[in-house]
């Protein structure tokens, strides 16, 4: 562990939000794609992020998951400040505190659906097939563990994801469209999905147009030309 | 599963056999040019390994290269034998290839005057190997019933093979008859000259225990030979010796320059291999951009990315160098068989030199595309920009 790495240490606080945005802010040159954005979600809240296109979602979900730095304010991940921190920090803290769920997915195409979540494994300790194994059964996939991606249904291919998210027990599970690219059926089966993550006390935060979420999440954070716009 | 998944190690041969496997027509592009790469360089070192042996018996082939003979300026024709012999044991053993004394005069025979040359046939025969000759050489020193006979003095004389030749020494009366046994072609002066044992010469010519000056075949490199010259003349004063600059120089030199063909035909092939190398790990890299992307934003750091690029890369150099270590064997047997008409030895110290030459060859194409894999951006390739 890095001098620097060892330094971010969770605010002492006994319930901490897990994100607590202060003023943030992230310009593209003369673009400012996100103004003071400020907000908070605790542990189990099952929040969605919602706005028309061009709104920032995208730019906040990045930040969110420590795949970008904020221009301005601050961002407090499970009480580690964030907007300083450098590549190998971010890195260190996706693969400790973050699942990233997406929207086309994002399998490797020549490992099986058990060795995708032993990739995640891999890069967050060591990879236990076994554990895998449970986290796809978990998703009721267990039948399919030694399939590729293309040997997989769309739908199922989105459950190897969430599987893949949960398999390292991260204090978020941020989701990016999770059902812009699946059919109604499917769609269902993963909103019954976060659902379950949610009664299961897991953080949740998606970004979505699809209104059906809005219905399913606690929390709407509606954001409009790099504002926010209010809170459901 | 396994227990043995439970550590880091499988996995990440598991992603490395995975990554390479899929990627076959890639990756064997690569293999090729490595193997190609560490083939060349494997038979050019095996043949540096063994190209001074066999440049050395190719040059030794080609003549004597010292002479020893009377110091500059003498007024007495010729020097003693016994100076000779001193002059010759003054030479390690190890690099005499052959010596023999030299007398030359002129006798008259029943067909005309010839040159005759008093030698020793064995020192002979291993100093001058290339000469062709028709019959057989005459095998020892002592023999005074025998002579062998140039090629063009036996034409110009209409001298056989078997014939009895009536000699006469002119200013001594001494006569001999001889058998012709060899007839001798070497291109050159000898081809108009007869060789008859030293001793006889030396009566013919009324010069016993003299002889104009030594052949010697000595094996050295460039400038060896002026320093083996100058412990010769301190071993025996009387006589003087002298290189044949233009055998043991070139000897050096010829050495030298192909040495140098040599490096620079495996630098040109390693730079070759590791362009070839760096475009095929930049495709790679390219084509892997949306994995690289996916695996930073589950966590992996640069140090996780550069290991896996670092460890394909290592890989495929490996089994690059195996396969041309067999390549490169069998390319310098065809070398070896083409230039020197011999076989190449293997020599084991090949096989860490090819490694090492392949692996910095694949790691240093390697440099860029990880720097280009690891400045991936997770967020925008996911976002497939």
């Amino acid at each position: 562990m890095s001098a620097a790495v060892s330094a971010i240490q969770p605010l002492p606080e006994q319930e901490h939000p897990v994100i607590a945005l202060r003023d943030l802010s992230r310009s593209f040159g003369a673009v400012e794609a996100l103004r003071e954005v400020s907000f908070s979600i605790r542990p189990g809240e099952f929040v969605a992020i919602m706005g028309p296109s061009g709104s920032g979602k995208t730019t906040l979900l990045n930040i969110l998951s420590c795949l970008d730095r904020p221009t301005g304010g601050e961002y407090l991940l499970d009480g580690i400040p964030t907007a300083q921190m450098d590549e190998p920090e971010q890195a260190r803290v996706r693969r400790e505190k973050i699942g990233l769920v997406f929207q086309q997915f994002h399998l490797i195409p020549y490992l099986t659906a058990l060795e995708n979540l032993m990739l995640a494994q891999h890069y967050h300790s060591v990879a236990d097939a076994d554990a895998a194994l449970a986290a796809l059964e978990r998703v009721g996939l267990g039948h399919r563990a030694d399939h590729r991606p293309s040997q997989l249904s769309g739908g199922e291919q989105q459950r190897v994801c969430i599987a893949r998210a949960l398999i390292n027990e991260p204090a978020l599970i941020l989701a990016d469209e999770p059902t812009g690219n699946l059919d109604e059926e499917n769609e269902r089966v993963i909103m019954d999905l976060f659902r379950a993550l949610h009664r299961e006390g897991r953080t949740i935060v998606l970004v979505t147009h699809n209104p059906a979420f809005g219905n399913v999440a606690e929390r709407t954070i509606r954001l409009s030309h790099g504002r926010l716009e209010g809170r459901g | 599963m396994a227990a043995s998944d439970r550590s880091r190690w499988p996995m990440f041969a598991r992603l490395l056999w995975r990554s390479l496997t899929v990627r076959a027509g890639r990756v064997g592009v690569a293999l090729g040019a490595l193997a190609v790469g560490a083939a060349v360089v494997s038979a050019l070192l095996c043949l540096y390994l063994d190209i001074k042996v066999k440049m050395a018996e190719e040059l030794r082939a080609y003549g004597a290269n010292f002479v020893v003979g009377a110091p500059m300026g003498g007024s007495e024709r010729g020097v003693d034998q016994a100076d000779l012999q001193r002059a010759v044991a003054a030479v390690p053993g190890e690099r005499l290839v052959g010596a023999s004394p030299v007398l030359y005069g002129v006798v008259r025979l029943d067909q005309g005057n010839a040159v005759i040359a008093g030698v020793d046939f064995p020192g002979l025969r291993r100093v001058s190997p290339y000469w062709q000759v028709a019959g057989g050489w005459i095998g020892v020193s002592f023999d005074e019933r025998n002579a062998m006979i140039g090629r063009k003095l036996a034409e110009t004389m209409e001298i056989r093979l078997g014939d009895t030749l009536n000699v006469l020494g002119e200013a001594t009366g001494e006569r001999a008859h001889l058998t012709v046994k060899g007839i001798i072609d070497t291109g050159d002066a000898e081809d108009e000259q007869m060789f008859v044992a030293l001793p006889l010469a030396q009566r013919l010519l009324g010069l016993p225990g003299r002889a104009d000056f030594a052949l010697l075949s000595v094996t050295v490199e460039g400038a060896e030979a002026d320093a083996l010259a100058s412990s010769i003349d301190a071993a025996a004063p009387g006589v003087e010796a002298r290189p044949i600059r233009k055998i043991s120089e070139s000897d050096g030199v010829i050495l030298d320059k192909i040495d140098g063909l040599m490096a620079v035909v495996a630098a040109f092939i390693l730079v070759m291999t590791t362009l070839c190398v760096n475009a095929t790990l930049t495709a790679m890299v390219a084509e892997r951009a949306p994995e690289i992307g996916l695996e930073k934003a589950l966590g992996a750091g640069h140090r996780a990315i550069v290991a896996q690029f670092v460890g394909e890369t290592v890989a495929i150099g490996i089994v690059g160098t195996l396969i041309g270590l067999g390549l490169g064997f069998g390319l310098a047997q065809i070398l070896g068989q083409a230039v020197f008409g011999g076989w190449v030895d293997f020599r084991a110290a090949v096989i860490p030199v090819a490694l090492a030459a392949s692996l910095l060859t694949a790691l240093a194409a390697a440099v860029v595309p990880v720097r280009r894999a690891v400045r991936i951006a997770p967020a925008r390739v996911l976002r497939g920009e």
